[in-house]
């Protein structure tokens, strides 16, 4: 399969364009394999991503470049349901998730 | 939703951001392209309840704003394509991945190969869906 998603890295063009993410901490919402945030993590302070879909995450987590292993954390939560009590993030990213 | 976006609000410092970014669900089109030109061939098949999520989203968006969580500061469309090499390993895709909410025509699909058929050697078939992009700053 010859897929290419994104090759020319719009997402990345944008989301940079509307958000500064240095030394940010950050929390995606929806993270699926990871496709969005191992582009942008190694910009960030630290990354939580979260998604509800086990296969996606366990997926995300073979994947994870070792590059940013201690920058992001993936957990399995319900957006409505976030498993933070003190955690607090500068930048919220819903990807592909509302 | 507006449950999720209110646990947003919840753990996001005083003047975090939120970042809303979303594929809408109409007018995806799909394209043969090559160094010299790109040629539209038709568009992939939306379903109500597609259209129906970015209603929903939206709405929950509004009714957040108007209860004074989060601010709109930003917002913009931008294109993002999914691309293959043939048109064959598009239909491929779109049977085993998207089959659950949206679908090629024949027309389209006929279209699509014999426009690719014809063009340059170096011809690729692609999506091109439209994704919205917004910036949201917490009201404190």
């Amino acid at each position: 399969m010859s897929l290419q998603k994104d090759p020319d890295r719009y997402e990345m063009k944008y989301l940079h364009k509307f958000v500064d993410l240095k030394d940010k901490r950050v929390l995606e919402i929806g993270c699926g394999e990871g496709r969005l945030t191992w582009q942008y993590a190694k910009d960030a302070k630290s990354v939580v991503g979260v998604d509800l879909e086990h296969d996606s995450l366990r997926v995300a987590k073979v994947d994870r470049p070792v590059s940013v292993e201690s920058t992001v954390t993936l957990a399995c939560a319900d957006s409505e349901y976030l498993p933070f009590t003190k955690e607090k993030f500068d930048i919220a990213i819903l990807a592909w998730s509302l | 939703m507006v449950h999720a976006l209110e646990e947003i609000r919840r753990v996001l410092t005083p003047d975090g951001i939120l970042i809303d970014m979303r594929p809408l669900a109409d007018n995806w089109r799909v394209e043969v392209v090559s160094l010299r030109e790109v040629k539209r061939t038709g568009r992939v098949e939306d379903l109500p309840t597609q259209t129906n999520g970015d209603l929903a989203a939206n709405e929950a968006m509004k009714a957040v704003e108007k209860r004074g969580w989060f601010k709109r500061e930003q917002d913009e469309l931008f294109p993002l394509f999914y691309s293959w090499d043939t048109p064959s390993e598009m239909e491929e895709f779109v049977d085993d991945d998207w089959q659950d909410f949206v679908g090629l025509t024949e027309d389209t699909k006929r279209a699509t190969r014999s426009a690719w058929a014809i063009a340059d050697g170096d011809s690729r078939v692609r999506v091109r869906v439209e994704i919205l992009i917004a910036r949201w700053k917490k009201f404190s």
